[in-house]
């Protein structure tokens, strides 16, 4: 079967004279419009203290500014059908709201207002807190949310990468409204941003409109380097949780590179073949894994062979030197040794022999056949333009589809065994308490 | 729009040898496809000591079928950038395929394999009992999960499909056997009672030609019935479920409902959307998260299904807060059904749902949901293009009249689970 060609929307692109850059992508049969602001602020941004400012500014931005009052915005984008969200990461924070097509000026007008006037009052970040607290209360009832938080909080010393962009626990308690407000007006503005429309509009139109609204809004908005170089590790790094759960649970992040790095699309090749899919090219308006991957190695050599309920790896492209994660939940009755033994044996011989040709053929062919439909809607090419322009351009899915073609198992394999060290390795093992065992 | 390129109505056809069929057509501008077999294959329908046998069943289905083993048929499946996910429910279990527009006749065949044809190999069985132990003790171990759970076994008697969550327990796992799966497929998944509904860019008689190639062989077995024993009508009470070393209390709060087919329906849904069913607007919503700041969510849901229903309410709060939040939601509740909605209220929220319409139709797995309901419940062919008049036809004694039904307080329980303190 010939690998198709991935579609792309057209999209005009510009940028006003106070730094926003622009992504219009009209369909003019769609029935909705999509508008979408990316940020580049995220956990990367913050420091010790005020971890989780990124998620906390990201709720705020609900919570009331000159032109719209408490609730108003949502009352706003629902009472004419419309859904609305946002969602922060570690480099960066997405704001979208979908709406009938005909109802486009609504986000445009809130999402004009909230990027330099959102009024973040003492009275609101205190209510907030309690909210945003209780959020984090939820996740930590998943031992996957613990385990995961505390890989990074091993695997890093420096970065800000190690610690979750819900923030720590501590800085939520104590994080003023003053500094969040201090963390607005540095990062929130037009030079940070990139704002995308999606879906059924007239473009001229519509430019003429970004421009009126957006246009007299002064230039602001810092996306400074991070300044804090992980050093290379120099070892294993190994922790252990236990509490409520299921079975036996574990988590081994090995350090990768940036997105930027050239050997990219080998890793998200091992990424393919071992888990069987890639976050960066997932179908769908959201992220993670859709679903099972009974032909990925790890599925064959873990879940088909009784040891584990699921086995998973995830490559998270990111601005900065990251972590390449394998994620494994054990078979009732399975020990973490032998689970974690049989994993790592797993990646030793992929660094050692390399994917085999039909794996790579597989892989590549389904990455683009994926691809082929995660434009369908608004929504979704909000998302995906968003996305990858806030990582690197609106042209770097085509880039890296290219590159995949040209990547040998050589390569891959290479990138397996660079990625795979001894040394490079965090492991984290989740034990589950007593409590079910008799249940 | 022409009526054959309206997504909003559905065409149904002849049964093909007992198979129901209903056609939709894709969204302007959408390049996929997708289809559902429907099918009286839900766990309510779980043999009494083997709980656990719809879900293994519907499970299975995906896992090999035909000339396919299991990494073969991901390998088609993935080829084809297609894929393939089962569901299973109290009444009904149903299997979806999506994929490319193009190639909609042949993965409507590849769905065909799926549903006729399964292989239940018994590698793949002892797998999924291992996936099946492990989500069962996620179930328990889980706060949201268990309140759930504990909900619905308090609301509904033994012996009532909707009392379960179609997991079993250890020991009804322990009894399934290949041929006891092999045995429910063949009784379950048939014709007679089963729909299939392709969302695809063809005429109806293409899509008739293309199933009645692909959907022979069904079994000759009739559909199975399923009886709905009266659920209990206890006065409220409240139960707490202890597990300790938890972060967060889960509370949910419900009882019996109303059937798909009401005639208040449309106002009962209404009320939902009110009470918790819409985002952000909500009453539950506005007043536990927005007002009070005691959540990071709070919502309802009315699950009305062929037979019967049930109302549910729920939020995630921390220990020191959920006998606060619980009292929010007993006052709403009261609210709901005692008071009249103020006529702007009702504009807004009604106005919302139906303005919301276009949302549905962004792609083609959005519409298609559409069309499996309207499918499922024999809901008119121009149901959905009638919708937004029914629900403008909805005033506020009519909301307040079916939310005293669909929400009543007759039989409702309060389930708090996690750090509660002592059982």
């Amino acid at each position: 079967m010939p690998i198709p060609r991935v579609p792309h929307p057209s999209v005009r692109a510009f940028r006003l004279r106070n730094g926003l850059r622009v992504l219009l992508a009209p369909a003019p049969r769609s029935l909705t419009a999509s508008v979408w602001v990316w940020y580049r602020v995220g956990s990367k941004n913050e420091r010790p203290g005020i971890t989780g400012a990124s998620h906390w500014v990201e709720h705020m931005l609900f919570q009331g500014s000159p032109r719209y009052g408490k609730g108003e915005i949502d009352r706003a984008v629902v009472s004419v059908g419309g859904e609305l969200n946002a969602f922060t990461d570690s480099d960066f924070t997405a704001y979208y709201t979908t709406v009938p097509r005909e109802h486009l000026a609504v986000p445009l007008d809130i999402e004009a207002d909230r990027m330099t006037r959102a009024l973040l009052t003492d009275q609101e970040v205190a209510r907030e807190r309690v909210v945003i607290h209780s959020e984090r209360e939820g996740n930590e009832n998943w031992p996957e949310f613990r385990v995961e938080e505390e890989l990074y909080e091993l695997a890093f010393r420096r970065h800000p990468y190690r610690w979750d962009a819900l923030g720590r626990r501590e800085d939520i308690v104590r994080m003023s409204a003053e500094e969040l407000r201090e963390y607005y007006r540095r990062f929130y503005g037009t030079r940070n941003a990139i704002l995308v429309i999606a879906g059924g509009f007239d473009p001229s139109s519509t430019e003429r409109e970004v421009r009126r609204r957006f246009g007299t809004l002064p230039g602001g908005g810092e996306d400074p380097a991070v300044r804090d170089i992980e050093p290379a590790p120099r070892g294993e790094r190994r922790g252990e949780l236990s509490g409520p759960g299921t079975t036996p649970y574990l988590q081994i992040g090995f350090r990768s590179p940036s997105l930027d790095d050239p050997k990219t699309p080998a890793t998200i090749l091992v990424d393919t073949v071992l888990g069987g899919e890639t976050r960066l090219f997932s179908v769908g308006s959201g992220w993670g894994r859709s679903r099972e991957h009974p032909s990925s190695r790890l599925y064959r050599g873990l879940v088909d062979t009784g040891l584990a309920v699921r086995a998973t790896s995830e490559w998270r492209p990111r601005l900065y030197p990251g972590l390449f994660t394998v994620q494994v939940q054990a078979a009732r009755g399975t020990t973490l040794d032998r689970v974690e033994s049989a994993t790592l044996k797993l990646l030793e011989r992929l660094a050692n022999d390399g994917p085999t040709a039909r794996e790579m053929d597989d892989a590549r062919t389904k990455i683009r056949r994926s691809a082929r439909l995660a434009y369908e809607g608004a929504s979704r090419t909000g998302f995906r333009l968003g996305y990858f322009s806030v990582l690197r351009s609106p042209r770097f899915e085509q880039e890296i589809f290219r590159a995949l073609l040209r990547t040998s198992a050589r390569q891959v394999r290479a990138r397996a065994s660079e990625l795979f060290r001894a040394e490079a390795r965090t492991v984290v093992r989740y034990l589950p308490t007593k409590e079910l065992a008799d249940d | 729009m022409t009526e054959r390129s309206d997504p909003l109505r559905i065409e149904r056809s002849e049964p093909i040898d007992g198979l129901e069929l209903v056609r939709q057509a894709p969204p302007a501008g959408a390049q996929s496809f997708a289809a559902t077999y429907l099918g009286p294959g839900g766990w309510g329908h779980d043999p009494v000591g083997a709980e656990g046998t719809a879900r293994l069943a519907s499970t299975l289905l995906t896992s090999a079928a035909g000339p396919y083993d299991r990494v073969e048929l991901a390998r088609r499946l993935d080829r084809a950038g297609a894929t393939l996910t089962s569901q299973c429910a109290p009444e009904s279990a149903e299997v979806t395929i999506w994929g490319p527009a193009e190639e909609w006749a042949d993965l409507l065949g590849l769905l065909a394999e799926v549903v006729l044809r399964p292989r239940f190999e018994r590698d793949d069985h002892r797998r999924v009992l291992r996936q099946l132990v492990e989500r069962q003790l996620r179930e328990a171990a889980q706060p949201a999960s268990r309140a759930d759970r504990e909900l619905l076994r308090t609301v509904f008697p033994r012996g009532h499909p909707y009392r379960e969550t179609g997991l079993g327990d250890r020991r009804s796992l322990g009894r399934l056997r290949r041929e006891s799966i092999v045995r429910f497929h063949g009784r379950h998944y048939t014709a007679d009672g089963g729909i299939l509904v392709v969302t695809a860019p063809a005429r109806r008689s293409a899509v008739e030609r293309v199933v009645r190639q692909h959907f022979r062989g069904f079994p000759a077995s009739a559909a199975p019935s399923l009886r709905l024993p009266a659920a209990r009508r206890a006065g409220t009470q409240l139960v707490k479920v202890v597990l300790p070393g938890r972060t967060q209390v889960e509370i949910r709060m419900g009882g019996p409902s109303v059937a798909r087919d009401n005639v208040s329906y449309p106002a009962a849904f209404l009320a939902n959307e009110i009470l918790g069913g819409r985002p952000l607007l909500s009453r539950l919503f506005q007043n536990v998260r927005e007002k009070e700041g005691l959540a990071y969510y709070a919502s309802s849901d009315l699950e009305a299904m062929r037979l019967g229903g049930y109302w549910v309410a729920g939020a995630g709060t921390g220990a020191d807060r959920w006998e606060r939040v619980v009292r929010i939601l007993e006052d709403e509740l009261r609210r709901l059904r005692e008071e009249a909605v103020g006529t702007r209220e009702l504009r807004t929220l009604r106005e919302s749902a139906i303005g919301e319409i276009p949302l549905s139709l962004e792609s083609t797995s959005d519409a298609h949901e559409l069309a499996v309901e309207a499918a499922y419940y024999h809901l008119p062919e121009d149901h959905w293009r009638s919708w937004p008049a029914r629900l403008r036809a909805v005033g506020p004694a009519d909301l307040r009249e079916a939310a005293a039904e669909a929400f009543s307080a007759d039989g409702a329980v309060t389930v708090v689970a996690g750090p509660v303190g002592r059982r």
